[in-house]
């Protein structure tokens, strides 16, 4: 009885085990590409500098909605606590036209392809931003 | 519904179906009947089943690792009861302690701040624990790495790693180019080191070793440094395989033990013949006859699963390493503190190691050295240890509170 279950177990066991394994691959792949997924067709901003060699905290991707902003006070849609950035720093609008970014009069300013931006500006993809210590790479969609 | 059930659940269901199904086997197992199976693994499915639902909600970390850890834990389980019942019991109370461990670990390293600071009390700590196995240990099979307390064996070397992982980090967060401050770090790693070395634990001194060259090859400033300590490894091992007896033999024994098979390849020989003798699918659990090898439910547990899961198990568990150690590694980069970072590399590296050297070990890829399959292999140090270990890494995976330091030094 025991040599005839332990015969068929056997198989059962590995099957088992390896849809087990396959079980949680998938959800670990589900995981990574509903990070993707998020992104879609927005445009977003991709952090340049090295995470951590910054002393606060900064996401690796941040996408721009309609109407984003970005400062030190919590109100701001996204919040970095550099003491660099202002409280309300910088500013995206995306219209049909295109991603545009002005800056809020900021006491550091920002830079547009190292270049300090002045009025409303669009963005191409691949434009350089930095604020405060932080540099963002600017990514159509 | 259903479907959704189906592709969220299923790797817990599954988990409870190989629970199942093995208390269904072994309940056969001899024609005993053995009662008290049935309670321990409702006992173990109620436990990894809870646990697992108590994580999802109070962890907002990696959930993967939890089960992962549990699969590997109950092949284990299900080898160390078909090998002798007595330990498979006991097997299974340990795994209830090491869970009850894994959250102490889990609240305590959450809520305590300042882990970074204690470089010092780390030390302290792990060279007390040393000289008291030093004095106090009773020698096992050649090592001098258990003391007893009350009936219990302990082996104080299982805490050290963590406490050493620990050591790493603090040292690598508070870092200062001080030269003097590089040979003192320098000085405690080997001291760890050479107590191992006196201990005759080779294992657990070759783990640290690797973890401290991983560390070492990651954060080090001073490239030159890694390179002289890789070549001073190398000669040290070189070195002692020709002058000491107790690494000797472990050489005789990887290069040819068929020459020596009634003596020093003895061991080895027998889990090669094991794994040979499983094929594919293995014999089925129980009909095989691990119980040949001897040391078979703490370190040649692999051998075990081999024969009796066949080499589909053998590569399932290697796989469940595999994604642990991925996880571990995912999770070192996604971590913003460069203290838990640390940590959470230096555990990784540690489990992994640990599993790549004993299973190696037993199919004679390296030379065999007496360390446990972290989660698998039978002792209740270790798999304490392990599950406190992944408690550390569990805090790694989520976002670490920092303490802002708003305004000083800088501008504005």
């Amino acid at each position: 009885m025991f040599n005839f279950l332990s015969l068929i177990f056997r198989y059962i066991f590995i099957m088992m085990i390896y849809l087990f394994i396959f079980g949680i691959m998938r959800m670990i792949y589900l995981d990574i590409s509903s990070m993707k997924a998020i992104i879609g067709n927005h445009p977003y901003l991709k952090l340049i500098n090295r995470k951590d060699q910054l002393p606060f905290k900064v996401k690796e991707v941040y996408v721009l909605d309609k109407e984003t902003t970005i400062g030190r006070k919590n109100g701001n849609e996204i919040v970095i606590k550099d003491p660099y950035i202002s409280n309300d720093h910088v500013k995206f609008y995306v219209k049909e036209e295109g991603v545009f970014i002005e800056d809020i009069d900021s006491a550091n300013g920002t830079c547009l392809n190292e270049e300090r931006i002045i009025d409303m500006v669009m963005l191409r993809n691949g434009d350089r931003i930095k604020i405060g210590q932080v540099e963002f790479l600017y990514v159509d969609y | 519904m259903m479907k959704k059930f189906l592709m969220n659940k299923m790797p817990q269901t599954l988990l409870v179906f190989v629970n199942i199904l093995s208390m269904f086997l072994l309940y056969f197992y001899k024609e005993r009947f053995d009662k008290s199976i049935l309670i321990s693994v409702i006992l173990l499915v109620a436990t990894i089943y809870i646990s697992n639902y108590i994580l999802l909600k109070i962890s907002s970390g990696d959930h993967y690792l939890f089960l992962v850890v549990s699969m590997l834990s109950s092949i284990g389980i299900i080898m160390i009861y078909r090998l002798n019942p007595v330990y498979g019991f006991r097997q299974i109370i340990w795994f209830g302690v090491g869970i009850v461990f894994y959250f102490i670990f889990y609240f305590c390293v959450k809520r305590i701040k300042g882990w970074k600071k204690w470089l010092n009390g780390y030390f302290i700590i792990s060279m007390i624990l040393f000289v008291v196995t030093q004095v106090l240990g009773t020698k096992i099979k050649g090592a001098t790495n258990w003391i007893r307390i009350g009936g219990i064996g302990i082996q104080p070397s299982e805490i050290i790693k963590i406490i050493f992982v620990f050591y790493l980090a603090s040292y690598y967060t508070n870092y200062t180019k001080k030269a003097n401050e590089k040979y003192k770090f320098l000085g405690v790693v080997y001291s760890y080191i050479a107590f191992l070395f006196i201990q005759r634990d080779l294992g657990t001194a070759m783990i640290f070793c690797f973890v401290f060259f991983i560390i070492l090859y990651i954060y080090e400033e001073d490239r030159k440094l890694i390179y002289y300590q890789i070549i001073g490894g190398l000669i040290i091992g070189i070195v002692s395989s020709f002058l000491i007896h107790h690494v000797q033999v472990r050489f005789i024994a990887w290069f040819n033990p068929w020459e020596y098979i009634e003596k020093e390849g003895y061991q080895i020989t027998q889990s090669l013949f094991a794994i040979g003798a499983g094929g594919f699918f293995g014999t089925g659990i129980g009909l095989g006859h691990p119980e040949f090898i001897p040391e078979v439910h703490t370190d040649f547990i692999f051998s075990a699963i081999c024969e009796e899961m066949g080499i589909f198990g053998g590569i399932a568990v290697i796989m469940l390493f595999l994604i642990l150690v991925y996880r571990g590694f995912k999770i070192a980069l996604n971590q913003y503190d460069k203290f838990f970072k640390i940590v959470a590399i230096g555990i990784t590296t540690t489990l992994g190691f640990q599993a790549f050297i004993i299973v190696g070990g037993v199919i004679k890829m390296i030379p065999l050295t007496g360390v446990t399959l972290p989660f698998v292999s039978y002792g209740g140090s270790s798999l304490v240890a392990s599950f406190a270990a992944l408690g550390i890494l569990q805090v790694a995976s989520e976002e670490i509170q920092m303490e802002q330091e708003e305004g000083d030094g800088y501008n504005s």
